[in-house]
């Protein structure tokens, strides 16, 4: 792969209803993701997003730039700040080595509460992704 | 005060197994894939995957270490039915702090995945404002019905220090 690589940003939404329907497919029934009273009681001012469905959603952000030739072979990250239901975020994703069967990238999510500024959500985000064969 | 109490030290090297009572399955890959966007082919196509190398569909990498379908544990007084090591440390929030996951092959329909979690350690350290932390660093290794390795997840959680008035 020597062409130069790049992989658009991801924006979008998450949605009180995103979390639930995240929530159904993760069998993960917390209620601070989705109960806004449990939530509030405990000092955030909504439901909060399940921090690895940040991580999911940059899984398939670079999978589905690369393409079905490739597959993620490693993904890191580190939570920075919580994030809550009617945020936006942008995945930013920077390539770092692209050979012929190996890429890797970094990443940073970042988030802008309801009425809120923007701040970073998850960083540094590392993956490496291979050829599949 | 020490956040890393005897119980607590004693709980390292400690393991959970857990074997799904069923195979993953193509609708919970697909229902990940619609809750997260992701419209891959590969999430639904069983030809396209094929013609791609795959025996079947493919799962969202993420999948495996984020559901816990396998866990078949019953909800706690907070909802949440996935494993946990049963740590609580008064005076504290629980924060996660991240994770590292490998994929060491594709995940398909028919896997019926078995999860074995170790605690691997646990640590003490202070926050920038000199809060006491608690780290626990935890492993998952998820194998299929055939033994084959699918992926592995180190995990971290946080349980941090309220300070009076709430913060920390």
């Amino acid at each position: 792969m020597s062409d130069a690589l790049a992989i658009p940003d991801l924006e979008r939404e998450l949605t009180l209803t995103d979390l639930v329907v995240y929530a159904g497919a993760t069998w993960d029934w917390h209620r601070m993701h989705y109960d806004t009273d449990f939530a509030r009681a405990k000092g955030m001012a909504a439901p909060v997003v399940d921090g690895q469905m940040l991580a999911a959603l940059v899984a398939a952000q670079v999978e589905s730039a690369l393409g079905p030739q490739w597959r993620l072979s490693t993904l890191a990250f580190r939570f920075r700040n919580l994030v809550v239901a009617g945020s936006s975020i942008r995945s930013h994703v920077e390539v770092t080595r692209a050979d012929d069967d190996v890429v890797e990238v970094v990443a940073e999510v970042h988030s802008t509460p309801p009425g809120g500024t923007e701040q970073v959500a998850m960083a540094p985000v590392t993956a490496t992704l291979v050829r599949h064969r | 005060m020490s956040l890393l109490t005897d119980d607590i030290r004693a709980l390292i090297g400690s393991t959970r197994t857990y074997t799904a009572p069923e195979p993953l399955g193509a609708a919970a890959i697909r229902y990940f894939a619609t809750a997260i966007g992701d419209d891959n082919p590969l999430r639904s196509d069983v030809r396209f995957a094929r013609d791609h190398g795959y025996a079947d569909v493919v799962a969202p990498p993420t999948l495996l270490c984020e559901t816990n379908q396998y866990a078949a544990l019953p909800r706690d007084e907070e909802g949440y039915a996935g494993h946990t090591w049963g740590v609580a440390v008064p005076g504290t929030r629980t924060v996660r702090g991240g994770n590292s996951y490998t994929f060491h092959r594709a995940v398909h329909p028919g896997d019926v995945v078995t999860a074995t979690w170790r605690l691997d350690d646990v640590t003490e350290r202070r926050t920038g404002t000199g809060a006491a932390m608690l780290v626990l660093t935890s492993r998952a290794d998820y194998t299929n019905g055939d033994g084959e390795l699918l992926a592995s997840n180190e995990e971290t959680t946080i349980f941090v220090e309220i300070a009076p008035g709430g913060g920390s």
